[in-house]
């Protein structure tokens, strides 16, 4: 009797331990679905290479504590990678040049040149990347600077040349520092190809330190077969931020050498326009890298791009800047209005110029963003 | 016993300290209020100026002025009365007019005047002067004041940031709405291109909506206006167009309009399709008949210009303008088919009307129903829609009844040149009818009338 007695109250003793236990994460759960209503989910979403994961970096600078000196220095093999990766692709582009073009001897480079060159275009393929120190930085420099180099970094759009590049290039003997740390900055201007889904969450801290609002903001990988990850996220989006870098009309596609940019940017942006889940999404376009767009609408035409073919230039200098920018803003706002059903009308659309790398920009673009979305939330309360 | 002083021509007694409630002077009586007037105020210390009774009377423009100042014939204030031997009092001019044109009578009695002579009534003449002159003082008074308060707000708005800016703005435009005086000062203080400069691209809603809605009741100039007109600005009042407040919608809606009255002008800043669908959402409201009213004024601007007018079809303006017709107020509906008359020069702007199903049945129930501009507009609409597509429309367009209100048209006082098109119409109608049935069409049945 004495023993069947323990062993129920055991039992009875561990079914209370467990309903209690369920009982907890009941709660748990239910109050973290309550927290979670209220988290105004926001989705970085464009082609590869269009700012988006500039612009994460940027509001993790902004809103949260930003980098500390181990994320600082986890960008250090990233900027090495960089800079190999870029050097080798001048390098072999300058090869190739030299071979196919009618004016070889342009890209032609100097003996010594060419030695440094092999040694560093054999480094750049390895897996491995050394740590950069003073005498390669050294050798880099020698090579960024002679004329064939230079003449291949002008054509740097048939080969694939990152945007960082020039940044880099110019810093070397800062960034091969045996006690080098990477500034915000560098960190800004360091290019990983973004894979997966990134995830931060963070607080607008403005005048008014309670706003309130909490936000969740999702990066993800720009390129093709990235894509198909971003459909899982698509669900109960308050806000889309749709990057375009408008500086890429005159290029292709890393991933398809024959595709323009903006005409990928542009089916892009029309199939995320369409998708039943952004019934109700506000959607901010982020027409981004204007400090490039600036320089090169003088130089290149915009009607080397497709979707741009009706463009007329009117004037010259800054005035002809700004009538090429709008141009390009209508032609995004055309596209919008003719992907959206009639039904869909009524969402936030607004357009933003950007400079991702600017965080001055940034502050304040994304505080006109902040704005919208908390108008947004009154007007459907049915508060304004 | 008191000691009369004389201040500044006016009899004064000692009322800083006898406090015996007796009306002593002209002062006391007028600032008591004892005639009726406002009352209150501060005693007219500037009167020693010797200001122009009609001077002050008309910049002061007061929509309540005593009874016992105003003429009996005129029904303005005196500004010089006399006395009949009855005891009435005239304005001078007025009576002797009425003298000259051969009565000897008091107006107001009747009686006929035993007594040709008319006295000179200074005691009134001194009341009314006072009167008008506290008046006058005290607008001049609250005028520095509020030119004070303008001056203080622009020095304010020059430095202020976040919400100070704001709460200047929020202030300013209160001032402005209440005074009119406040907007010259604005004017006058460089206050136009200091507003118009804290519109850029980074501009919060809350400063560009307060900021508009000080411009948009402002007199601009033509520099002003070009500045206002560049692609950012403009952009901003899209936005704001789209997103804010009734009131603000109103407000983008007139100040564009104002700067599309500037010759430099150019339609592509117009021609966005945020703008449009915007207008549209503003125009289909129908909780804010003032929003209708200016989103259509607007429209109807928009759509003189020819590169446009495309871009406002494409965006289905067309069958939302026809869907609205049947509520619209007077006013509007003018606006409204004057803009569907003119989308109609247009193919695209005909085939959109045709494809509407109810444009055929409202404008013929338009028709000679409003105004003859109404008629014209909707006559013009349906002949092109008729001219379209001539079987399948004129068919729908009889059947509503267009057969007798082309025969209303034609037997009114319109303009000939609506009567020789109605019969155009109703020849094409005829067409596809044998004759007895027509004329069966053309009857007026309830319905229609």
């Amino acid at each position: 009797m004495g023993l069947l007695c323990s062993k129920n109250r055991h039992y009875a003793e561990a079914d209370i331990e467990e309903n209690a236990q369920a009982a907890e994460i009941e709660r748990r759960i239910e109050q973290e679905t309550k927290a979670e209503k209220h988290i105004q989910k926001l989705l970085l979403l464009g082609a590869g290479e269009s700012g988006k994961s500039t612009i994460f970096k940027q509001i993790k600078l902004l809103f949260q504590t930003g980098f500390d000196e181990a994320e600082l220095k986890s960008y250090v093999s990233v900027i090495d990678a960089n800079i190999y990766q870029t050097i080798k692709i001048l390098y072999d582009g300058s090869k190739e040049f030299a071979h196919n073009d009618v004016n070889s001897s342009k890209y032609v480079l100097s003996s010594e040149n060419k030695v440094i060159g092999e040694k560093l275009s054999e480094i750049g393929s390895r897996l491995d990347y050394p740590r950069l120190n003073r005498e390669l930085a050294e050798e880099i420099g020698e090579l960024w600077k002679d004329s064939a180099i230079q003449e291949t970094y002008a054509r740097g759009i048939e080969l694939q040349v990152p945007d960082c590049t020039h940044y880099f290039m110019e810093n070397l003997q800062r960034l091969s520092d045996a006690n080098y740390v990477p500034t915000k900055e560098d960190v800004l201007y360091a290019r990983v190809r973004t894979t997966g889904v990134v995830e931060i969450q963070f607080s607008p801290v403005g005048e008014n330190k309670k706003s309130g609002e909490v936000y969740r903001l999702f990066d993800v990988g720009g390129q093709r077969n990235e894509r198909r990850k971003w459909i899982h996220l698509f669900e109960g989006v308050t806000a889309v931020i749709f990057c375009a870098a408008i500086n890429e009309y005159d290029q292709t596609l890393f991933e398809d050498e024959q595709k323009n940019r903006m005409m990928e940017t542009k089916e892009l942006f029309d199939w995320v326009l369409k998708q039943p889940c952004f019934e109700k999404t506000s959607f901010m376009l982020f027409l981004n890298k204007f400090d490039i767009f600036e320089k090169k609408v003088l130089k290149v035409p915009l009607n080397v791009c497709e979707w741009f073919k009706d463009y007329q230039p009117v004037s010259a200098g800054k005035q002809e800047i700004e009538h090429a920018f709008e141009f390009i803003k209508k032609k995004f706002e055309e596209l919008y209005f003719q992907s959206t059903a009639p039904d869909r009308v009524d969402r936030v659309f607004k357009v933003y110029r950007t400079t991702a790398l600017d965080q001055k920009v940034v502050k304040k673009t994304f505080k006109l963003v902040d704005e919208t979305l908390r108008r947004r939330n009154l007007l459907e309360a049915g508060l304004l | 016993m008191f000691q009369p002083s004389k201040r500044d021509g006016v009899v004064v007694a000692g009322f800083d300290g006898s406090g015996d409630g007796q009306v002593l002077d002209l002062d006391t009586a007028v600032k008591d209020g004892v005639l009726g007037g406002f009352g209150g105020g501060i005693i007219g210390a500037d009167v020693g100026e010797k200001l122009d009774l009609k001077k002050m009377t008309e910049e002061l423009d007061l929509p309540e002025i005593p009874s016992v100042f105003i003429c009996p014939i005129s029904l303005e204030p005196m500004q010089d009365p006399i006395t009949l031997c009855t005891g009435q009092t005239y304005e001078r001019s007025n009576i002797l007019k009425w003298f000259n044109l051969g009565h000897y009578t008091c107006p107001t009695t009747m009686q006929e005047l035993w007594d040709d002579s008319i006295t000179p009534n200074r005691t009134l003449y001194h009341l009314i002067y006072t009167w008008f002159s506290q008046k006058y003082s005290l607008m001049k008074k609250k005028s520095e004041d509020v030119q004070g308060r303008v001056s203080e707000l622009i020095q304010t708005l020059k430095k202020a940031k976040g919400q100070a800016r704001i709460q200047a703005l929020k202030e300013l435009r209160q001032v402005v709405a209440v005074h009119a005086t406040a907007m010259k000062t604005v004017v006058d203080e460089g206050g136009v291109s200091l507003i118009s400069s804290l519109l850029g691209p980074f501009t919060s809603h809350a400063v560009g909506s307060e900021a508009i809605a000080i411009l948009v009741n402002l007199e601009l100039d033509s520099e002003s206006k070009t500045y206002l007109m560049q692609p950012t600005r403009i952009s901003l009042m899209v936005d704001m167009l789209n997103e804010g407040s009734v009131e603000t919608k109103i407000n983008c809606t007139r100040l564009i309009e104002k700067l599309m009255e500037e010759k430099e002008f150019r339609s592509e800043s117009i021609s966005s399709h945020r703008l449009l669908v915007g207008l549209m959402r503003l125009v289909k409201d129908k909780r804010h008949s003032n929003g209708i009213l200016s989103g259509l004024s607007l429209l109807r601007s928009i759509c003189l210009h020819k590169q446009v007018m495309s871009l406002t079809v494409s965006i289905g303006a067309v069958p939302q303008l026809v869907e609205l017709l049947p509520a619209l107020e007077p006013d509007c509906l003018e606006l409204a088919l004057f803009i569907l008359d003119t989308l109609s020069s247009l193919p695209e702007g005909k085939a959109a009307l045709k494809d509407c199903r109810n444009t055929i049945p409202n404008m013929v129930k338009l028709l000679m129903r409003v105004s003859e501009n109404c008629t014209e507009y909707a006559l013009s609409i349906l002949w092109s829609v008729c001219k379209l597509a001539p079987e399948e429309c004129s068919s729908v367009a009889v059947e509503a009844g267009l057969a007798a209100k082309l025969l209303l048209v034609i037997q009114s006082g319109c303009n000939p040149v609506l009567k020789q098109k109605s019969s155009e119409l109703l020849k094409l109608c005829s067409l596809n009818y044998t004759d007895t049935i027509f004329i069966s069409k053309c009857k007026l049945t309830r319905t229609i009338q």
